[in-house]
């Protein structure tokens, strides 16, 4: 037996997020218990339509979420209680909803900061319904081994831990929601458990009260006694007291009352719930509760920490007058545990798991990534740059100091090169054309292939071949790219020659030659390869790509990894454009017909379709 | 519970006519001279000048001066505003026409769980406290609104006469409905009186008490609450409550000076029973303070930080229920680092720590606290088979 909450409740819970997550828990409680899913549906208008994963053990349950609560009960016709677990400004409303569907006979808030007329009115209309609503700012209710509602209770072990697996003796009420959790642990300490345990909330005006749990659990033959948790403010203790002290009662009543504190402390200062406010003389003061309470035959200890002995001493009593049977002791062995997460089992080493992908250059797990093992920020305190890094994550090798600025120089010196060029001007039109950043640059990189920029993987490449199977035969090496490859990647230029070199080309030659001590054997094996294409066409020098690709070869890059310079250096330059459009706010470009060549058929009619 | 001061009272009295006399709220005194030159009363009534603050016993402190021309009220204005008291300084005046009048009469509403109440009385003024069996009492049933004929009895009970019993209860009849569309708590009009010079009804002094939690709904409430303590907030309090106004859950913080035992405890049932206990065992707190609903463990670390920081503490009571769904080991997180950042910049010499909670991940929470103990701090950690208030005892017995 029990109150408010048992085997037949069934729920749909009002709210997004924190009503999920308390289906989850409610859910564990269910698996525990062994009892059908207690959540039957949502409702929550943003999300209709919805499946929500809801695990009872290991068995995976999808939970509808609907757009009113109207179609989750039409659908769903056992739904016997609703939670609210929506924003204050919606509360009332859902609230009322709920009290006025036809099978909902419970309705508890955990809405927190709901205005007081609004409480008051929900009281007010939950009588005239002859139904209860409980809260706001209720953390729910729990009774032992049949139902949960809320987060009440709080993780799985403790639900094991305060015996909510099988009913106990013990009532509980609480205005407080942690203290809830709390008096059911001493409960379960102290005595065998509890029946029900119910938190009304902390505010001002609760839509129940003790009075009305109270006699709930003197109806309920199962509940021996009741431990109530009240605090200043209010008379529903006063109440409370009084409906005690009335008649002979069957239940045994403890209670703690919170805020007595107040009386030594300056005047008009005040905390704890909104509902903990001392009136005018006194009126309300934890101390009028205690006398109040103790005067009708409560026991009431003198601290909070005093009520596990007043537990003890209720239940030894109740037991020596056989009022409580012993219970017999059940092997915790015996409950059911709650399937671990693969993460958790992964931790524990108890499995293995094939992965999926492999990394071997980054880390992020700890507190910051780290790259080949190194932490960025360390590398930045070190000095070192950008450069660097490429040459971890590209290379797994940190470069020495005139690697790197050579790889720098590279980069700088790609970066951009223009607006004419196919990446740039493609990363314009789409600036243009109204494109966001990501896409805009995208649209420029499409552009990166063996007619733009794309051939320093491929320059890099051959150029090694043939620095390792013709290092003496150049004409042996042309030879074999003729009929092989074709015309060399890394040779030839549209407009630049050997009258008017590519600056950059020269540049980074002399660089890297003169002023480095790097062993370049592929970029010289190339500017021999150069001499003799030069000597058949002026215009078949060692272009950009075919400079960078032979240093970057010279540097140990893999092959493959070459482009990527190319890429990374034009990015700077593309995003640059891409800003450069949008800080003019240019406008949508075509082209003008006297660029376009229109070759096409003359006007002619449509023939008839066949 | 938010207390509003007489300005934005004021204004919504006049919202909802009840008449009030002209008044101006002031932050330059300046600004007064020019409003003199705009405004005929000011010139030609006298005036009250009171600080426009939530700082008690306003009368004693000198802040309230009476019977002024528009000089005397600038001269007030420039004494008051910019004043120290204790913590807090003066910022605003109201400057209000004071009204020639004979009788005192109070009026208030309040509240209850049913509904509300409507408090009349004709023996209204300072003394009203003295005179409380005078005042006559009508419950108002939730979504109800009495008569203009209902009230007038009432009136008539409460000692007025004739066209002023009638002439009060349409004023009351106006403040059941200022009550109600304003989400008010609690109104008092003390003392509401009569105008000589014209005859007219006005409301003296307003004290209002609206549901902040309502504000949602109140597009017009340009206003912001005064502290319920009993005094201005502290800078300490002001950087908790801005931060509590940031976060999921919450944190909260108020400073009780002279006290010599700092908390750090979690829910607001639980806060309040371990200030209790420091109490009931004769201690004194330093602070009362709270930290529930899952709040971030950031949060948790600055309200740390800001109670290391009490002067002369000597112990923290580090304490809590079991919770339902706050992470101990996320907010003990927040808590640690805040000892430590604390301990860093020389805090927390001489001050014993006592930590008792459950919940979520209590194994890891609390296997992390203790091991502050290695790192020289004197804590002592108590896991959930320690009774909740009982490290109150044991720090006030060590």
């Amino acid at each position: 037996m029990s109150i408010l909450a048992n085997k037949d409740t069934r729920a749909v819970i009002i709210g997004g997020i924190a009503g999920l997550n308390a289906a989850k828990r409610m859910a564990q409680f269910d698996f525990l218990v062994n009892r059908p899913l207690t959540v039957q549906a949502f409702v929550y208008p943003p999300e209709e339509g919805q499946q929500k994963e809801i695990y009872r053990g290991g068995e995976l349950n999808n939970v509808t979420v609907y757009g009113s609560l109207e179609h989750a009960i039409a659908e769903n016709p056992q739904i016997n209680t609703a939670l609210i677990y929506i924003g204050a400004s919606r509360a009332f409303q859902s609230a009322k909803e709920a009290l006025d569907a036809k099978g909902i006979k419970l309705v508890t808030m955990i809405t927190e900061g709901v205005p007081e007329k609004d409480a008051k009115a929900l009281r007010k209309y939950a009588l005239e319904q002859g139904k209860i609503f409980n809260g706001p700012s209720s953390i729910g209710i729990m009774t032992a081994g049949e139902c949960r509602l809320g987060v009440i209770g709080g993780e799985f072990k403790n639900l094991k831990l305060c015996n909510l697996y099988r009913p106990g003796s013990f009532g509980v009420i609480t205005k407080s929601g942690g203290l809830s959790n709390e008096a059911m642990w001493l409960c379960a300490q102290n005595g065998d458990g509890i029946t029900s345990a119910v938190a009304i909330g902390g505010d001002a005006y609760p839509g129940t009260d003790f009075v009305t749990y109270l006699q709930m659990f003197e109806n309920d033959p199962e509940t021996k006694a009741v431990v109530i948790i009240g605090e200043v403010g209010g008379t529903l203790e006063e109440e409370a007291a009084e409906w005690f002290g009335q008649e002979k009662r069957r239940i045994k009543l403890i209670a703690s009352i919170g805020g007595t504190c107040q009386d030594v402390l300056p005047q008009g200062m005040k905390f704890g719930h909104a509902g903990a406010k001392e009136g005018k003389k006194g009126l309300g003061s934890a101390r009028s509760k205690i006398n109040a309470l103790r005067e009708a035959g409560a026991i009431v200890p003198d601290t909070f920490g005093g009520l596990s002995k007043a537990i003890k001493q209720v239940y030894l009593e109740l037991q020596a007058s056989g009022v409580i049977k012993p219970e017999p002791e059940l092997d915790e062995k015996l409950l059911p545990v709650l399937p671990p997460s693969v993460q958790e089992i992964m931790k524990q080493g108890e499995v293995i798991v094939e992965p999926l992908i492999r990394t071997t250059i980054s880390d992020d797990r700890g507190e910051e990534p780290r790259y080949v093992g190194y932490a960025a920020s360390e590398l930045c305190e070190k000095g070192y740059g950008i450069e660097d890094v490429i040459g971890l994550l590209w290379n797994k090798k940190l470069p020495s100091k005139e690697e790197s600025e050579i790889i720098k120089r590279i980069i700088m010196i790609s970066a951009d090169h223009g607006p004419a060029v196919s990446g740039a001007f493609g990363s314009i039109i789409a600036a243009c054309a109204g494109i966001d950043l990501p896409q805009a640059v995208s649209a420029g990189m499409t552009m990166i292939g063996p007619r733009f920029g794309g051939a320093v993987t491929n320059a890099g490449k051959y150029f090694k071949y043939g620095v390792k199977e013709y290092p003496n035969d150049i004409p042996g090496f042309l030879n074999w790219m003729k009929e092989n490859v074709g015309p060399v990647p890394g040779i030839g230029h549209r407009v630049k020659s050997v009258k008017n070199p590519d600056k950059r080309v020269k540049y980074l030659v002399e660089y890297v030659t003169k002023q480095t001590t790097l062993h370049s054997p592929c970029l010289k094996y190339a500017l021999e390869v150069e001499k003799v294409t030069t000597a058949k066409k002026d215009n078949l020098i060692l272009n950009v790509d075919g400079t960078i690709g032979c240093i970057l070869v010279d540097l140990d890059f893999p092959e493959y990894s070459l482009n990527g310079f190319f890429v990374l250096a034009r990015t700077i330059g593309m995003i640059g454009h891409w800003i450069d459009q949008n800080n003019q706010n240019a406008r949508l470009i075509r082209l003008y017909d006297y660029l376009i060549n229109y070759a096409v058929k003359e006007e002619r009619e449509v023939p008839e379709k066949k | 519970m938010a207390k509003i001061l007489e300005g934005p009272a004021m204004k919504l009295f006049n919202k909802w006519g009840i008449p009030v006399p002209n008044y101006v709220v002031i932050m330059d005194p300046d600004r007064l001279a020019q409003l003199g030159e705009a405004n005929k009363w000011l010139r030609e009534s006298k005036l009250v000048v009171k600080a426009h603050e939530a700082i008690g016993g306003r009368y004693k402190l000198g802040l309230v001066k009476l019977g002024l021309n528009l000089d005397g009220a600038l001269e007030a204005a420039k004494e008051m505003i910019g004043r120290e008291i204790g913590t807090s300084v003066v910022r605003q005046v109201i400057v209000a026409e004071m009204l020639d009048h004979d009788e005192e009469y109070y009026l208030s509403i309040a509240g209850n769980r049913d509904g509300s109440e409507l408090l009349l009385s004709n023996k209204g003024g300072v003394d009203i406290e003295e005179n409380w069996d005078t005042v006559k009492r009508l419950f108002i049933p939730l979504d109800e609104t009495p008569s203009i004929e209902r009230i007038t009895e009432v009136a008539i009970d409460a000692g007025f006469i004739g066209e002023i019993a009638e002439r009060v209860a349409k004023i009351a009849s106006r403040l059941i409905l200022c009550f109600d569309n304003e989400d008010a708590q609690s109104i008092e009009i003390n003392p509401l009186v009569i105008r000589k010079s014209d005859m007219r009804f006005a409301a003296l002094d307003a004290v209002m008490n609206v549901d902040w939690d309502a504000r949602f709904r109140h597009a017009d409430w340009d206003f912001k609450p005064v502290s319920e303590i009993g005094r201005p907030f502290t800078e300490a309090e002001q950087q908790i409550m801005d931060i509590d106004a940031r976060i999921k859950g919450s944190v909260k913080l108020v400073e009780v000076p002279g006290g010599d035992i700092a908390l750090l405890t979690a829910g607001g049932g639980a806060s309040v029973f371990y200030s209790d206990a420091v109490v009931a065992r004769g201690g004194s707190i330093a602070n009362y303070a709270e930290y529930s609903g899952d709040p971030p463990d950031w949060a948790v670390e600055a309200l740390t930080e800001t109670i290391c920081r009490l002067p002369h503490i000597r112990h923290i009571i580090v304490g809590g229920a079991i919770a339902n769904f706050t992470d101990v080991k996320a907010t003990f997180s927040g808590i640690i680092n805040g000892f430590r950042e604390s301990k860093s910049k020389g805090y927390l010499e001489n001050v014993k720590i006592w930590v008792r909670r459950g919940g979520p991940n209590e194994n890891q929470g609390l296997a992390a606290m203790k091991k502050l103990q290695e790192e020289g701090f004197d804590i002592h950690v108590y896991d959930r088979s320690m009774p909740m208030t009982d490290i109150v005892d044991l720090a006030l017995n060590s």
